[in-house]
């Protein structure tokens, strides 16, 4: 397999560049050397490393595990639906997840952190559950189109909620405006590390997803005589990737495409295989937010884009290019 | 006299909407005698409070609304037949979204926050995205569910543009910027009423010059060259008039979500066609938002709520009942 160890080897490479870039480059550039002293050999003085390990290293953490969380609830579903077009965001998920938040912040006056993630997870499962149960079920299940505009039409009704609540509380809409862009620098009093380690189980637990779906991928009937629960795995599946959506939109806001487009990136590496896909995945999650989030930070200097805006930007774009290779029919 | 049926279902809207519109001038927060606010809606001046409470600030907006409602109604219907599919629709398709980063672009560069400078911004937005969709969904001919697709895509461009520019715009103008994105018609004046209404005088009787040659195209495009239409020039010509339509009504009141789709489905649902049916759409469009406009002003009064919220809040669980039905998504 030397092909699918390079594109491993790649992944992961790619997914260092950009971690080493996510920590230099910004507002203030900061050389690679001066990077690794702040973590070797740390001077409490230096505002280069100051800056590193307060601000930077927290984005990037976000930053990695936003995109791990977000790109691989997208492989999940994309395997799930065998829709080439499913993605939390573009399913509403995100969306569900924010209004929760909102919901749950501006009106209900929570401020501790751990219900916020919970009213996430109901919000991500109610966004989802609505999409899913009207796009990719009944009479005409198998068109990838219509999922994407039940997911349209969710996050459309949910982002005119959450807008009209932030609207009307101008203090929570300067608190929460860069969040609700999709944004890498946290929200105040977010506990990042133990949101990080939730996405890592997270994804543990899709990774157990593999043998299962790959049954599944071939045929209820099929994965039944495998010794498969069809209606087992679904719902495994469907938890994973509501949480998954539920801990990156607590982390960085709801972010669209990175689960759409990175399982497009690693099928293009290794083919239809699930478990690569999921694996892969991972790094690539993490290096395209990453990425974005660079590239965000050097444009629009010394301002920055966030990192909703990117990758929406090239998501979209990616959306337009699916499009155009869907078969054409006679007019 | 027997009437049609498009003609009493185009009456019947029209009470419909002359009703709101009455009741939306003579009912509110002061109370007025019904003559002095009807005066003053109509822009005599009785001396009374009603010329400013009415005549200033209930009157241009409820017009402005509802003329909008027209204008979005139109672009529907049109966009609808060219696509030969009830679910497409500015909103639906991008168009919507390109004319409201263009002018929040432009309110952005400027600092311009009037219709009349928006509107040039708006329509270019619109004209540019709908060039953009047809360009990817084109092959042999427009591809309906690659329109659509490739809609979605480029209205997620065009959206992260507009939510750069809300995280990029100064705190103090956030909560208006916001409040724009979703479609708002609060504190409309007559300037907005003036602009409206032209726009209404131009879009629409050209839309009804189009109608019976789009009736023509929906039997087939052999027959329809046989009659003499030239199909694609036709259809261009559709397109570019809905996003005229559309832009239009951005800039006047920011891009209020779901009328353009739903307006002619109720209209066709009650005409009971298949087909094109211009002017009771553009009448159930009007009629749709004065209610949703009352709705907005009234029911949680005195806190405003915008309008986009009531249309999506209509809006997308139709859409999503569409999608369950999944009539015309075979393609």
């Amino acid at each position: 397999m030397p092909r699918l160890a390079f594109a491993a080897l790649a992944a992961i490479a790619l997914a260092l560049v950009a971690v080493v870039a996510s920590l230099a480059v910004g507002a203030q550039q900061i050389p690679a050397h001066d990077v690794w002293a702040a973590f070797v050999d740390y001077d409490a003085v230096n505002p280069s490393h100051q800056i590193v390990r307060e601000l930077r290293v927290d984005r990037t953490v976000i930053g990695v595990a936003a995109g791990a969380a977000l790109a691989v609830a997208g492989a999940l579903t994309q395997s799930l639906t065998r829709n080439p077009l499913a993605d939390p965001g573009l399913l509403g998920l995100n969306a569900g997840a924010a209004l929760a938040i909102v919901l749950g912040t501006v009106v209900g006056g929570i401020a501790s952190f751990a219900p916020q993630v919970l009213l996430a997870f109901v919000g991500a499962a109610g966004a989802g559950l609505v999409a899913y149960g009207v796009g990719a079920t009944g009479a005409g299940a198998a068109a990838p189109a219509r999922l994407v505009l039940a997911g349209a039409a969710v996050t459309a009704l949910l982002t005119a909620v959450t807008s009209a609540i932030v609207v009307a509380q101008p203090f929570a809409l300067n608190q929460l405006r860069f969040w609700l862009a999709g944004s890498l620098t946290g929200r105040a009093g977010v506990p990042v590390w133990p949101l990080v380690a939730f996405v890592a189980i997270a994804i543990a637990l899709a990774l157990l997803a593999v043998r299962p779906l790959s049954a599944i991928a071939l045929g209820d009937d099929a994965a039944a005589s495998l010794g498969t629960r069809a209606g087992l795995t679904r719902a495994h599946v469907l938890v994973t990737v509501i949480v998954l959506a539920g801990l990156a939109t607590s982390l960085a806001g709801p972010i669209a495409f990175v689960g759409l487009a990175v399982p497009h990136l690693v099928r293009a590496l290794v083919g239809p295989r699930i478990g690569w896909l999921l694996v892969l995945s991972i790094p690539l999650g993490a290096a395209v937010v990453l990425l974005c989030d660079v590239v965000g930070r050097i444009v629009a200097r010394p301002g920055e884009i966030s990192v909703g805006v990117t990758t929406a930007l090239l998501g979209g774009v990616l959306l337009a290019a699916l499009a155009r290779r869907m078969r054409a029919v006679a007019p | 006299m027997t009437l049609t049926r498009p003609t009493w279902v185009a009456l019947l809207l029209a009470t419909i909407m002359l009703a709101a519109v009455t009741l939306a001038i003579t009912y509110g927060q002061t109370a007025m005698p019904w003559s002095d606010s009807l005066q003053s809606a109509a822009g005599f001046t009785t001396n009374t409070p009603a010329d400013f409470i009415v005549g200033q600030l209930r009157a241009p907006r409820t017009y402005t609304a509802t003329l909008v409602g027209a204008l979005l109604a139109c672009s529907g219907v049109l966009l609808q037949s060219v696509a030969r599919n009830p679910l497409a629709s500015p909103d639906i398709l991008g168009v919507t979204q390109g004319a409201a980063a263009a002018a929040v672009a432009s309110i952005w560069a400027f600092g311009n926050t009037s219709s009349l400078a928006l509107a040039p911004a708006a329509v270019a937005g619109a004209l540019l995205t709908s060039a953009l969709i047809v360009g990817v969904g084109w092959s042999r001919g427009i591809q309906p569910m690659r329109l659509i697709v490739a809609g979605i895509g480029i209205g997620f461009v065009a959206s992260s543009i507009t939510t750069y520019l809300l995280t990029a715009i100064p705190e103090h103008l956030a909560p208006q910027a916001y409040l724009w994105t979703i479609g708002s018609t609060n504190a409309r004046v007559w300037e907005h009423v003036a602009i409206a209404a032209a726009a209404v005088a131009v879009t629409i009787p050209l839309a009804l010059w189009l109608e019976r040659r789009l009736r023509v195209l929906e039997m087939g495009d052999d027959l329809a060259s046989g009659l003499g239409v030239r199909p694609v020039r036709l259809r261009l010509a559709a397109i570019a008039l809905g996003a005229l339509a559309a832009g239009l009504a951005a800039a006047l009141t920011g891009p209020i979500g779901f009328v353009a789709l739903v307006a002619p489905a109720i209209a066709r649902r009650l005409v009971r066609t298949e087909g094109i049916a211009l002017v009771p759409s553009i009448v159930a469009g009007a009629a749709l938002t004065a209610v949703a406009d009352l709705l907005a002003r009234e029911l949680f009064s005195p806190t405003q709520v915008p309008i986009g919220l009531f249309t999506a809040a209509i809006g997308a669980p139709y859409l999503l009942y569409l999608l369950h039905r999944a009539r015309g998504l075979r393609s």
